[in-house]
């Protein structure tokens, strides 16, 4: 028995870009059409099941385009009777008991098989039996629930988290939503894994699929795709749905130069037909700050013009070290807030103005970094 | 005076503890045999002798090993009796004459105690070693909680048990060891069946405790031949069942059985790690094939050589480097029979995740049950080579945030002994304490180890030891001396240990919380403290 396995499609993801000719944003829809691809292959190479091992969907709560896109592609493997087995991530998983999730809309489509109910289910396809562990509230209940299984004889589980052999070789900060090897034990046939963006392969049953698409320039050097597994042999190979379009230039070191030599350097990395429809991504070190202002802005806009996503990332001489640091969420309104103790310590502002401009203000920033936060590139 | 009075009733001569008053030397004063204060009566700063009555009751019986308190002009002195002997008022021999079935004179005879100084206290309740002796006939009473209370600011935050004075418990004390001082080695020394897995279990769950708590200093690796420590055997409970700290522990194992529960990972190392010593662990070799063996890392790629070695380009290189095909195709042969022995060699491992539970200060246990002796130690060379090699990085790389480790060993005899050849472990304990990690050395036989590294040991676990060269080996290389505690640790009963550990003042008598009992007190703690979540789980804000 041959099954697809992918994950991480991330319908409705969107992120600061172009707008296409009608409005829409250009990377939005790409995601969609890469998902549509996808069904396209999946109905060629005619497999007998289908997994998606977690986040279909970007939020928890998806706008209507993508619930459209997903029907579209549910429908067109129910008209060639390909099942599918799908399992909640992080992502599309409401955090709480009280929210509906999306996939209640498309539960009783035949041969559509979805686990999003924080617990283990079981589904049967062609020979096998796919032991499904969605996306669960708490960490102890991955536990419990994988105490659930039953082996038939031919078995796959599917699962949606971080592993941790590979938190602690890609040196990823902890706070992901992390999956215990424990789990991946050598007696399934296969296991389908969701969650990390690049395919990779675990051990010598257990495989991530990756994405089909790019979510950050983190996954610039991943392999993308989705995996054709044979159940009998063991053997998954990559499935390629997209050309490769990320694009992230080793950084080139600028000591020294002046704004015409920048100039030159960005233009001839930014060939037209080369960049066309791609994520680009620039990198300048020990740039001198007062040199690339000078650079005409006009001409650096112009320059990524063709391109679906294109950055110019300076790192100035006078800064490099603070650059990367990311606004780290906490320590915002944390610092916020321990401003305004000290202030109102020192009797400067009453405690209650103190503790409503808190609220308040902490309300107001946790906002705004969401909402910088939503506006880059990023999906993990 | 009825006779079951008289019999209850102990007559010391007035003289010899009563310095004041001559009417008093008239009065002989009875001493109700409740009333246990007997009177400092000599010696000197090193040792110090009281007397009691030579036919106290069962229960007011002096021991051995008993903590004495000297309560002087605000001062308490402490003091451990060493020995008792009888002893009377007389000279020559005729106290022990009978006269019928009685003794001649018996209140003229007694028991004298000698006791060793632990130290003072002082009005300000701190302890200090006793540079002077009690006022002669400075009241002696069995010491009490109150007398220990200053023990408890000594203690530790790794709790393995209660203090015991003599064989009484004294619950209010717990015995605690430091955190601070696991980079430096440990040893845990007892016959067999007197507990030394009991102690390392209720050790590792004081671990997991405060791993799950996040107030862990160092990780702890437990390899663990007798598939005791992860489910335990019948009533016998394993680390698994600490459920509520479960957080604290990772599990591995290379049983089938055993590896089915989600919360244990299946054991896997990669080829790539294993080094050519490693294999040199597994055999006896001749001269020419250990040449052979150590020649390889020189002729192959060190990450390949096991899969190159195999190989007939492999067989010809070893050749034209002038070894005898005979002695190569022993050592492959060896090799691919350790390999097909030991399935847990795959493509997959799981070193990398080991090592980061013990960096972030979590029990790590290594399941291994029925394994071969060899089998055994090459695993655990593997893995401990793996370790230090990686502390060894990170210290390079000024690693901050990573927790020390301490390596445990079982019949740790076999490779820490006085010429044994065997390295690694030897590296690690001579090295290792630069990079953060320490030995934590288990053996029923502390005379097989080596002296020297033995004295490096700065913490000592001992319980009952009935062999006299195991006691002398560990008290000719104690950093605190034991010798007077010769008879004490002989005597020692299941359970029962004395331990000696830098930060508490002396060799403090313990009785070993039994693991069920601990296990059964953790499990009810109550759940406000704020648990580290697994792996630090947070659901992505969306
Ligand atoms: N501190 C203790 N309190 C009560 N029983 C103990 C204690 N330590 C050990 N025992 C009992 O003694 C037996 C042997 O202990 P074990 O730890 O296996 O000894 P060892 O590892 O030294 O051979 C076990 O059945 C255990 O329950
Ligand atoms: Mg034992």
């Amino acid at each position: 028995m041959k099954i697809i396995h992918l994950s991480d499609s991330h319908l409705g993801f969107s992120s600061y870009s172009r707008l296409d000719e009608v409005g829409r944003n250009r990377i939005e829809e790409m995601v969609y059409s890469g998902f549509e691809q996808a069904i396209e292959r999946i109905i060629e190479l005619r497999p007998d099941a289908v997994v998606h091992a977690g986040d279909v969907f970007h939020h928890v709560r998806p706008k209507i385009k993508p619930l459209v896109v997903f029907q579209r592609g549910l429908l067109k493997l129910m008209e060639e009777d390909i099942p599918i087995i799908i399992i909640s991530g992080n992502h599309d998983a409401p955090k709480s008991f009280s929210s509906t999730s999306p996939f209640r809309l498309f539960e009783d489509l035949r041969g559509v098989h979805i686990a999003h109910r924080y617990r283990y289910e079981r589904f049967a396809a062609g020979d096998s039996y796919f032991h499904c562990i969605p996306f669960c509230l708490e960490p102890q209940d991955y536990l419990a629930e994988f105490e659930k299984i039953e082996r038939q004889g031919r078995d796959v589980l599917v699962m949606h988290g971080l592993a941790e052999s590979l938190a602690n070789r890609k040196m990823r900060s902890v706070g992901e939503h992390e999956l215990s090897d424990s789990f991946l034990k050598s007696d399934f046939d296969y296991i389908a894994l969701g969650h990390f963006h690049g395919q990779a392969q675990l051990s010598r049953n257990a495989w991530y699929s990756g994405s089909v698409e790019y979510f950050n320039f983190g996954e610039s050097q991943d392999r993308k795709g989705m995996l054709l597994v044979d159940l009998e042999t063991g053997r998954a190979e990559n499935v390629p749905v997209k050309p490769q379009y990320m694009v992230d230039h080793p950084p080139i070191d600028c000591s020294g130069m002046l704004s015409e030599e920048i100039g030159q350097c960005l233009l001839e990395l930014c060939h037209e037909d080369e960049i066309r429809d791609k994520m680009v991504r620039i990198t300048l070190k020990n740039v001198n700050r007062a040199a690339y202002r000078s650079i005409d802005q006009g001409r650096l806009n112009r320059l990524g013009a063709s391109a679906l996503y294109f950055k110019i990332r300076p790192l100035f001489l006078d800064e490099e070290e603070h650059f990367e640091r990311s606004i780290d969420r906490r320590t915002l309104h944390e610092e916020f807030s321990g401003y305004m103790e000290e202030k109102s310590t020192q009797e400067l502002i009453p405690a209650k103005t103190k503790d409503d401009v808190v609220a308040y203000g902490s309300e107001i920033m946790k906002k705004a970094v969401l909402a910088r936060h939503k506006e880059a590139l990023d999906a993990s | 005076m009825r006779a079951e009075e008289r019999e209850k009733k102990v007559a010391i001569k007035q003289e010899n503890i009563q310095p004041s008053g001559a009417e008093s030397l008239l009065n002989r004063k009875v001493i109700e045999e409740r009333d246990t204060t007997y009177r400092i009566v000599s010696k000197n700063v090193s040792e110090y002798h009281f007397i009691v009555p030579f036919d106290l009751s069962e229960e007011e019986r002096v021991e051995v090993g008993q903590i004495f308190s000297i309560k002087d002009q605000g001062l308490t002195f402490l003091a451990r009796a060493v020995n008792i002997e009888h002893s009377s008022n007389y000279d020559g021999h005729w106290d022990t004459t009978m006269k019928g079935t009685q003794f001649f004179d018996s209140d003229q005879i007694f028991n004298r105690v000698s006791a060793e100084p632990l130290g003072c206290i002082n009005r300000k309740l701190e302890f200090k070693k006793s540079r002077t002796l009690p006022t002669k006939f400075a009241p002696v009473a069995r010491a009490e909680r109150e007398e220990f209370r200053f023990l408890s600011q000594v203690m530790g935050d790794i709790e393995v048990g209660y203090l015991r004075n003599g064989s009484r418990l004294v619950e209010e004390i717990q015995v605690a060891l430091h955190s601070e001082v696991m980079d430096h080695h440990m040893g845990v020394f007892a016959t067999t069946g007197m507990g030394k897995s009991n102690f390392m279990k209720v050790f590792a769950a004081s671990c997991m405790r405060l791993a799950a708590r996040g107030q862990s200093k160092f990780g702890l690796l437990i390899v663990d031949p007798h598939g005791e420590y992860l489910k335990g055997k019948g009533p016998v409970k394993g680390l698994t069942h600490l459920k509520r700290y479960r957080e604290g522990l990772a599990c591995y194992s290379t049983n089938r059985q055993n590896a089915s529960d989600p919360g244990v990972e299946e054991l896997a190392i990669s080829e790539s790690e294993i080094f050519p010593e490693d294999i040199a662990l597994l055999y006896e070799w001749s001269p020419p094939q250990r040449d052979a063996l150590e020649a390889v890392s020189r002729i192959f790629d060190p990450a390949s050589w096991l899969e190159e070695i195999k190989s007939p380009e492999g067989m010809v290189r070893m050749m034209q480097e002038g070894f005898k095909d005979s002695t190569v195709n022993v050592l492959v042969r060896r090799i691919k029979n350790e390999l097909e022995r030991n399935p847990y060699i795959r493509k997959r491992s799981s070193l990398a995740n080991i090592l980061a539970n013990l960096q972030k200060g979590k029990v790590v246990l290594v399941d291994i049950p029925r394994m071969s002796d060899r089998s055994e130690l090459f695993l655990l060379s593997v893995i401990s080579r793996y370790i230090l090699d990686e502390y060894k990085k990170d210290e390079k790389e000024g690693g901050e945030s990573r927790k020390n480790c301490l390596i445990t060993i079982e019949e740790a005899q076999r490779v820490l002994g006085s010429g044994s050849n065997i390295s690694r472990f030897e590296s690690i304990a001579r090295e290792g304490r630069k990079f953060g990690v320490g030995l934590c050395a288990i053996t029923q036989q502390p005379k097989l180890i080596d002296k020297q590294l033995l004295s490096q040991f700065n913490t000592l676990v001992v319980m009952g030891l009935g062999d006299r060269n195991d006691r002398r080996q560990l008290e000719e290389s104690a950093k605190q001396d034991l010798t007077s505690m010769d008879i004490e640790i002989q005597t020692l009963e299941k359970g029962e240990a004395v331990v000696s550990t830098l930060n508490i003042p002396f060799p403090v008598p313990a009785r070993i919380h039994r693991y069920e009992d601990y296990l059964r007190r953790l499990d009810k703690e109550d759940k406000q403290e704020s648990l580290i979540a697994r792996g630090g789980f947070k659901p992505f804000l969306d």
